[in-house]
């Protein structure tokens, strides 16, 4: 397959979007090929989760359109957004409450790849959990459960705000070695935000830097971890290589 | 003493039961969609008033009429969801009261029309009427029919939400839409469906409730006072809270009408005040 002549995955095209009346992001183009992994990086407050919102419909779209596997989305609902094989986990998890761990993924659940079985084989933890309440559980297993729960609906693409934020080591570690076998065994087609730009950098292929609602600079993820001034002017840290 | 309070004890868990059925859907409907439903007791008249006509105009006999009730009520809900409900779904509450009370008057002037005012007759098959009398006490056999009929209704509406795929998509969604919208539920079908069950047990329980408290066109106005003691009682959203609310105001107003004659229909209120006072949000409620 000639990747670069294949239809992209996902396009959008000259995005201006915010809520309500506020414009957050403003002229944003970008594809992503199908099985690509796309890092999104950026201060705090830049637009990243409102780029994920606008990809799933929860935004007030102003300007531009969104395609999906060539198809025009731009009015369709999030759901069936969803329906259609995008898979969102939020940067606040909202793991649902009141639901065991096991409903919070059936309720999720399409018929593909990813069943519970699967699931529990990827993360333990979250089986051993199976019976207990959304509310139940800690940060980390909250984190696996947000993961696990998008992998249910069996996506195409999955869009991950900030997965790793306020871990702990040992629990980063294990949820990057569950990307890491996703994007690169499974093939699923990954955005990823986070913080941690030294991880983000090295799980994907390509990267966006975003400042005040715009896409100021773009690369190959692995060119981008060795450009330490580039890094260093858009998110203000260094990371070693 | 005792014997007569077995029987007031008795018919006030008949009447209780009715409540409950009455009043649980607008209980889940104004929980979950925040949506408030004056006109619920309408659905309610709507299912007596299919009753009484499939028996009376085309002989159908009474327990074939009640699913017909149930799925009439249902589908009137459909149509005003879909043609004015969803439109306020965002409005005030003082929007959403006013377009509902407004359909309570128009749906009390359309029955007068159509059925004239007078209260509709309604003849039970013989297997439902008379009584047994278990040592002193009168036991009627149409009560325990109702009393039976909602403990069924009950078990099948708490096992449909806490035990299927779909009722936990209901409480995902009542949770958070936009996360349950983000996941691919469809959070508008799903609250139709719960919205129509709703009304549809609330057609069951008008169509149940003719033997009993009669049915003429103020049934969806007299009865809305009862419902909303029993949601706000009861706690909004909980269906436990729905089912004790009811029985404890059914017991309390047919024992006030049965040893104080007097103050009888007020003893409804002064129960709801008590309870209200001493647990603000509902006996069951969450806020
Ligand atoms: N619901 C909302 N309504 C109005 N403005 C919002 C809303 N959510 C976010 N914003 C604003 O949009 C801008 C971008 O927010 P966004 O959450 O997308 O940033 P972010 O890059 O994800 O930040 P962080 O790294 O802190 O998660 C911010 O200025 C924020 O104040
Ligand atoms: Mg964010």
């Amino acid at each position: 397959m000639v990747s670069s002549l294949a239809e992209p995955l996902l396009a959008l095209r000259n995005i201006r979007a915010g809520y309500g009346e506020a414009v957050v992001l403003d002229n944003i183009s970008l594809e992503l090929a199908d099985r690509g992994s796309l890092a999104v990086l950026g201060r705090n407050g830049v637009g990243k989760s409102t780029l994920l919102l606008t990809i799933m419909g929860f935004t007030t779209l102003r300007r531009g359109n969104i395609l999906w596997q060539g198809r025009d989305i731009t009015a369709l609902a999030p759901h069936r957004r969803a329906r259609a094989g995008i898979g969102w986990v939020a940067q606040e998890r909202e793991i649902f409450a009141n639901l065991t761990v096991e409903e919070n993924l059936t309720v999720a659940a399409r018929p593909g790849r990813w069943d519970k079985r699967a699931i529990f084989e990827l993360f333990p933890r979250i089986g051993e959990r199976r019976a207990n309440k959304g509310n139940q559980l800690s940060g980390g297993e909250q984190q696996m459960l947000a993961m696990a729960r998008a992998l249910m609906t069996n996506p195409a693409l999955l869009l991950l705000d900030e997965p790793l934020e306020g871990l702990a080591p040992i629990i980063v570690e294990e949820l990057a070695g569950a990307l890491k076998r996703m994007i690169r065994d499974e093939g699923t087609a990954v955005i990823l935000i986070e913080q941690h730009a030294g991880i983000a950098l090295s799980l994907t292929e390509d990267a966006v830097l975003l400042e005040r609602g715009a896409i100021v600079h773009r690369a190959k993820s692995a060119d981008l971890m060795k450009d330490a001034a580039t890094l260093d002017r858009y998110i203000g840290m260094k990371i070693k290589a | 003493m005792i014997v007569s309070m077995f029987g007031v004890l008795f018919d006030g868990l008949a009447y209780g039961m009715l409540l409950f059925l009455l009043s649980v859907g607008l209980s889940v409907t104004l929980g979950m969609m925040n949506f408030v439903n004056l006109a619920h007791c309408t659905f309610g008249m709507i299912g007596g008033y299919v009753t009484v006509t499939l028996m009376n105009s085309m002989g159908w006999p009474f327990l074939a009429t009640l699913p017909a009730a149930f799925l009439v009520a249902a589908a009137a809900s459909v149509v005003f969801e879909r043609t004015m409900f969803r439109r306020l779904y965002r409005s005030t509450d003082l929007d959403q009261c006013l377009l509902t009370i407004g359909l309570v008057f128009v749906s009390v002037a359309s029955a007068a029309w159509l059925y004239g005012t007078i209260q509709q007759p309604v003849n039970l098959p013989s297997y439902l009427r008379g009584s047994y009398n278990v040592m002193g006490v009168t036991i009627g056999v149409y009560r325990l029919f109702l009393i039976g009929m909602s403990i069924v209704i009950t078990v099948a509406l708490v096992g449909a939400l806490e035990y299927t795929r779909f009722g936990a998509q209901v409480r995902a969604a009542v949770d958070n839409q936009r996360m349950a919208r983000g996941l691919g539920i469809n959070v508008d079908g799903a609250f139709a469906v719960t919205f129509a069950l709703g009304s549809g047990l609330a057609g069951l329980g008008g169509a149940l409730a003719i033997d009993i408290v009669g049915l003429d066109p103020s049934f969806a106005l007299a009865y809305l006072v009862y419902v909303l003691i029993v949601v706000s009682v009861g706690g909004l959203g909980s269906i436990a809270g729905s089912l004790v609310a009811a029985i404890v105001l059914g017991i309390s107003d047919m024992a006030g009408k049965y040893y104080f004659p007097e103050i009888g229909s007020f003893l409804i209120y002064l129960v709801m005040l008590s309870l209200l006072m001493w647990r603000p949000v509902g006996l069951f409620g969450k806020r």
